[in-house]
């Protein structure tokens, strides 16, 4: 079967099943592959090397490496909503119906017409943004831009809804291992016997790392029964977890790891009631870094031709996913590394046609294996590769200066490794230049960080059980979980790790990349020596070197050796970058997880909410709020309708409204009394048991803070309520002011705006209702309970409730409060001892526009700017006491006569709109800041009066009653002439109040 | 809550938001059950009397005052601990709260909050792992023994959360979530649990 569809298949080995065959497609065409391929093998097992187009040049690419790192096999995976850009294919598993396209070309990718970049390359070399494009200015954004924008970039995004779920989610333990090679493994092991919670991470689906790619042996047995036994021993251990297809990205202080699982990546769609994926904060107390290393590309002319690959991703290819990655070989090795490929390439039956070494001094060994495979040593380098969609050959320069050119399809480059030290830089801190292994290595560690094995330079299979055993063993201990005695470390088959890496060859015809994802060549990064900028800060943003998403896993290095020659210094001399989170790409939707759309925070809900519903209220969100707008009739088609109807039904009648949303905090203590005298600008020491009062709170800087009614229920007991925008902060600033102000206040505050809903009953029979609705024995009339009188009642024939007159409509009206269980029996309640009078429920439009019939601050004023003067409360400001704030509001800018202060307006034109925002300028003026006056907070159209109304900020308000000014709103194109008035339009003189 | 002879229905805290069912395509990990009718009461020890309160709770309730991050239970009520010098008293009568709390005036300031709090009890094999995709509390049995509590936030949503005694599956863990907010709680919690499948009862325990 493989032989027929898949061309380049091995027979058998590898780490694939050959019995579950796979279909997926690439470019619309239909292809096989295997399960545990990942898109990478299954079509280089196709005989697919092209891939994609590059980014800038849009030069044909293909598939460099086998992991996390590739900068070339960048694919639009999936379809429709769920299409993901950009994304690897040498780490996307195969899934049955996998589909994938090509990027970054058109019309097709084996012919592309912007490759035409390639040929304009001096135009588009680095830095070419700040120069080519620097005049006439206004070209930039017309022309230049909007035409690069379409040439350059990746792949496209879905532009869709996702339609998957995602997660967040916490752990701890006490170790965490990062990394599911042998050395994380070991360490997982070590750490895991001592009994310490261990957490064991890989971004892999199949844990090993490297043993899955290499031919190896341990105790003497194929590594895979090593690999085995271990992944048993920790699958039995209850306090270890692993997690698969989880990438720790990120390293935050406190021992705090970011990881993202990729759940469901790995399948066509999430299982029911699955995420796509999930991330993690994983807090650990301990964690060994064991994430391997990264092989390093050589730059020479062509470097970026499909075929061109590196060498340990030939023998992952060959040996994990029984893949031919080529039938002519060539490889070109700058240390010991590659010949093992070239071994494992014989191996699979592979024609290596050439070890190209430049080193004198190969170890023998090394040397008979080509002898045995019959592949010619060239001392020498790869000078150029030939071939643009597919290698063809590459051109060979000896030491002497001679040229060959060798037939060939895949080169397999073998430089050296890095450690992949990223998450040890994550912190702020920079790897160190280690001369041995001409690679940086971790420098100063995070907190609780070790790091094991490649990723802490040490490149052996031995080196790496022995780091992993050790390194595991003493993050535990060091945490107290010791271990009985040492297991003695595994044996390894031989191996040979020396290197004299080789950052460039000169001299070779065509590009030679650095940087193949953003598609920087050695003579950028030439050309920002010769313009100045050296320093590797000024490199990296001048040529965009390392900046793409692969943050430069495969150029970094080779940018400062190039740079490093340039300025004849070293590589240390010439710096690093650090590196900062994500480690690799992570996806927004895993950050948010469950937190989207309408789970975005957590929706509030009154407890009279399906109440409301009944009602077929409108709602609107007010904060985390979701309360009662207006309660449209049938028949009433606009919103303004069904407000005047219940304006003007409070008004003539009798209305009813949730006001649970509002705060209330209940105040305790025996100097409760005196809490409030400090923290309200007003009295509160003479309010009698029984009597509510309204109140003014302002902040240490002298501005209004909040308003609202506070009740005395006992001697030393209050109830405060609040604005339902301001309740959290008004409980924070109170408990502010106990505990850091006045410590020594006898005073406990609680909120208690959960328990209780609340409802206004207000207009005319308002009363009336309420007799109906409050136990016969509590006296409800005017003269037992008048105006502002707040007491304990009970209802429904026992219910423990709240009775308080108070008023914020201006009508003779009340607040009820029962327990939250009982706020829909209140309102049903309310509603039948009602129907007589004709009952109506109102909204928060409503109640919005009798408030300013009554010319009421609420929200749009208390704006946090303003004052108790600007608002017309001056008065209110107690001169017999001391008070929070008090000092503060008579700062100069804030008593200036000038200070716009708050005034009622109406249009002269009784059929105008007002509209809050606008801005007051005389008439005749031009609308210019110069001659702003102030500005209109509220408006509001009163039915009552049959015309917009409207509160707002005039200097010198009060003095200007009658005058005429102008409300100009450029925005919304408005310019009215208004009357400046006073700003209670209803019932001045408040006998509707107290009927 | 039946003992006030009144004509008005109280609506539980999970009612409209959540009814007993199954919530899964297979599985059983996680049995929510849905606490209502409980008297919940926040008490704040006067000044000084922190003493004396223990003494009146230790002899009305026979149970301890918790000084620390930690919830005491007998039969009939449980005290949390929530905060420096507070606690929650729940009963597992709403009409007896106020009765339990009747002559505490001068120790504490006493407000009722029975209706103020949505309560469920979450247990299962899967209870943890359900809590873990929101709860930022480490809830091994070495880091959150019974009886631990901790004031925390699921989801956005301030929580006070405890482990109560073991159950046949493991750990139980009793979860306190505000009111107005139980809507989105649910919605966490049932995308959290599904997975793992989700049996929701209801009833006084």
């Amino acid at each position: 079967m493989s032989a027929s569809t898949q061309p380049f298949r091995r027979d058998d080995g590898g780490l694939i099943d050959r019995n579950r065959p796979l279909s997926f497609r690439f470019d619309d065409r239909a292809y096989q592959g295997f399960d545990g391929d990942t898109l990478a093998s299954a079509l280089l097992a196709n005989g697919i090397r092209l891939v994609g187009r590059s980014f800038k040049y849009h030069r044909p690419r293909g598939i460099l490496s086998a992991g996390a790192e590739e900068p070339n096999a960048l694919v639009e995976l999936r379809s429709g909503a769920r299409r993901e850009p950009n994304t690897r294919a040498t780490v996307t598993e195969l899934f049955e119906g996998l589909e994938a396209l090509s990027q970054n070309r058109w019309p097709s990718l084996a012919f592309d017409l912007l490759s035409v970049n390639s040929l304009l390359g001096p135009a588009l070399q680095a830095g070419f943004y700040y120069k080519t494009f620097m005049w006439p200015a206004s070209f930039w954004e017309k022309l230049y831009e909007p035409l690069i924008r379409r040439a350059a970039g990746l792949g496209r995004a879905a532009g869709l809804e996702d339609p998957d779920h995602y997660e967040k989610a916490f752990a701890f333990c006490d170790v965490l291992v990062i990394g599911g090679g042998p050395a994380g493994i070991a360490a997982a092991l070590a750490a895991g016997r001592s009994g310490a919670r261990v957490i064991l991470c890989d971004e892999d689906g199949r844990f090993g790392g490297r043993l899955l790619a290499e031919r190896r042996e341990i105790d003497g047995q194929p590594a895979a029964v090593w690999l085995s036994a271990a992944l048993a021993e920790l699958a039995s251990l209850p306090d270890v977890t692993i997690m698969p297809r989880s990438t720790v990205f990120g390293v935050y202080d406190h021992g705090v790891y970011g990881v993202v699982e990729r759940v469901s990546d790995h399948l066509a769609v999430p299982p029911p009631h699955q995420p796509r994926q999930r991330s993690w904060r994983i807090t650990a107390r301990r964690a060994v870094l064991a994430a391997g290393a990264i092989e390093r590309p050589i730059v020479f002319a062509g470097n970026d031709t499909p075929g061109v690959m590196l060498a340990g991703a030939v023998r992952s290819y060959l040996n994990r996913f029984g893949v031919l990655p080529g039938r002519e070989a060539v490889v070109f090795t700058a240390g010991d590394d590659g010949w093992t490929t070239a071994r494992d390439l014989a191996a699979a039956g592979v024609r290596v046609a050439a070890v190209v070494d430049p080193r004198s001094g190969i170890d023998p060994a090394l040397t008979g294996l080509a002898g045995r495979i019959g592949a010619r040593i060239i001392t020498g380098a790869v000078a150029a590769a030939a071939g643009g969609r597919a290698l063809r050959a590459v051109t060979v320069r000896e030491a002497s200066g001679r040229e060959e050119s060798i037939a060939c399809d895949l080169l397999a480059v073998s430089n050296g490794w890095n450690p992949t030290l990223h998450l040890t830089s994550h912190q702020n801190t920079r790897p160190v230049w280690d001369e041995a292994i001409h690679a940086f290595v971790p420098g100063t560690m995070p907190v609780g960080l070790s790091v094991a094995g490649s990723a802490a330079g040490r490149f052996s299979l031995a080196e790496a059980l022995a780091d992993g055993a050790r390194l595991g063993r003493e993050a535990a201990a060091d945490i107290g979980f010791d271990s009985a005695a040492e297991p003695a470390t595994p044996i390894t088959d031989p191996e040979g790790v020396a290197l004299s890496p080789v950052w460039r060859v000169k001299g070779g015809k065509g590009k030679a990349f650095v940087d193949f994802q953003n598609d920087v060549t050695d003579a950028d990064i030439e050309l920002a020596a010769r313009e100045g900028f050296k320093p590797v800060e000024h490199l990296k943003r001048y040529t965009t070197l390392g900046m793409a998403t692969d943050q430069g896993k495969t150029s970094n290095i080779a940018g400062l050796a190039i740079m490093a020659e340039q300025t004849g210094q070293t590589i240390p001399q010439t710096g690093t970058t650090i590196f900062r989170p994500p480690y690799t790409p992570v996806a927004i939707g895993a950050l948010a997880g469950h937190h989207r759309g309408r789970d975005f925070r957590p929706t509030r809900m009154s407890p009279t909410h399906s109440w409301s519903q009944r009602q077929g209220a409108v709602f609107i969100e007010a904060g985390a709020w979701m309360r009662a707008q207006y309660y449209p009739r049938p028949g009433e088609t606009d919103w303004l309708t069904s407000v005047n109807r219940e304006v003007l039904a409070v008004r003539n009648g009798v209305g009813l409204c949730d006001v649970s949303t509002l705060g209330k905090i209940d105040i305790q203590g025996a100097d409760a009394a005196d809490f409030l005298e400090r923290v309200y600008c007003n009295g509160f020491k003479a309010l009698q048991v029984g009597k509510a009062r309204y109140g003014l709170m302002l902040r240490e800087d002298g501005f209004v803070m909040d308003d609202g009614t506070t009740s005395r229920l006992g001697e030393t007991h209050f109830l405060m309520t609040t604005t339902t925008a301001n309740a959290g902060k008004v409980m924070q600033h109170l408990e502010f002011c106990h505990q850091v102000l006045w410590p020594r206040l006898d005073v406990r505050m609680v909120s208690v705006s959960e328990h209780w809903a609340q409802a206004a009953i207000a207009g005319p029979k308002a009363r009336a209702v309420l007799q109906g609705v409050v136990d016969a024995e509590h006296d409800i009339s005017n003269e037992a309970f008048p105006y502002l009188a707040a007491r304990a009642v009970t209802v429904g024939g026992g219910i423990p409730a709240r009775l308080f007159r108070i008023s914020f409509s201006g009508e003779l009206a009340y607040e009820l409060a029962v327990p939250a269980g009982y706020g829909e029996a209140m309102m049903d309640a309310v509603m039948a001892a009602g129907s007589a009078h004709g009952i109506t429920p109102y909204g928060t439009e409503a109640l919005g526009v009798m408030r300013i019939e009554k010319g009421h601050v609420a929200g749009n004023e208390l704006s946090g700017q303003t004052t108790a003067r600007d608002l017309g409360l001056g008065k209110m400001m107690s001169s017999k006491k001391d008070y929070l704030g008090r000092l503060m509001a008579r700062r100069e800018a804030l008593v200036e006569a000038e200070r716009p202060c708050l005034i009622g307006f109406r249009p002269v034109d009784p059929a105008q709109r007002l509209r809050a925002g606008a801005h007051f300028i005389g008439i005749g003026k031009p609308a210019t800041m110069q001659h702003d006056e102030g500005y209109m907070t509220s408006v509001a159209y009163s039915p009552v009066l049959g015309h917009w109304i409207g509160l707002g900020l005039l200097k010198n308000g009060p003095q200007r009653i009658g005058e005429r000014i102008r409300a100009v709103d450029p925005v919304r194109e408005g310019d009215v002439e208004i009357e400046i008035c006073s700003p209670v339009f209803v019932d001045p003189e408040g006998t509707r109040l107290h009927g | 809550m039946g003992e006030i002879g009144t004509t008005w229905t109280a609506r539980g805290a999970w009612s409209g938001i959540v009814a007993p069912g199954v919530f899964s395509a297979s599985g059983a990990g996680v049995n929510v059950q849905l606490r209502e009718g409980l008297g919940i009461a926040s008490l704040i020890a006067s000044r000084e009397q922190e003493p004396m309160l223990g003494r009146a709770l230790e002899s009305r309730l026979g149970l301890s005052l918790p000084t620390g991050p930690s919830a005491v239970s007998s039969a009939s009520h449980t005290l949390v601990w929530a905060g420096a010098g507070q606690w929650l008293l729940v009963a597992a009568s709403r009409a007896g709260v106020a009765e339990d709390c009747a002559g505490l005036a001068g120790l504490a300031a006493v407000a009722l909050q029975s209706d103020g709090r949505a309560v469920l009890t979450l247990s299962g094999t899967m209870a943890r792992k359900t809590l873990a995709k929101g709860c930022m509390v480490d809830l091994h049995p070495r880091a959150f023994p019974v009886g631990m509590t901790a004031l925390t936030s699921i989801a956005y949503i301030g929580v006070q959360l405890w482990r109560s005694e073991d159950g046949p599956d493991g750990a139980v863990y009793q979860i306190m979530v505000p009111r107005s907010m139980a809507g989105s709680f649910w919605s966490w919690l049932c995308a959290s649990g599904m997975e793992f499948g989700l049996v929701v009862a209801t009833g006084q325990d």
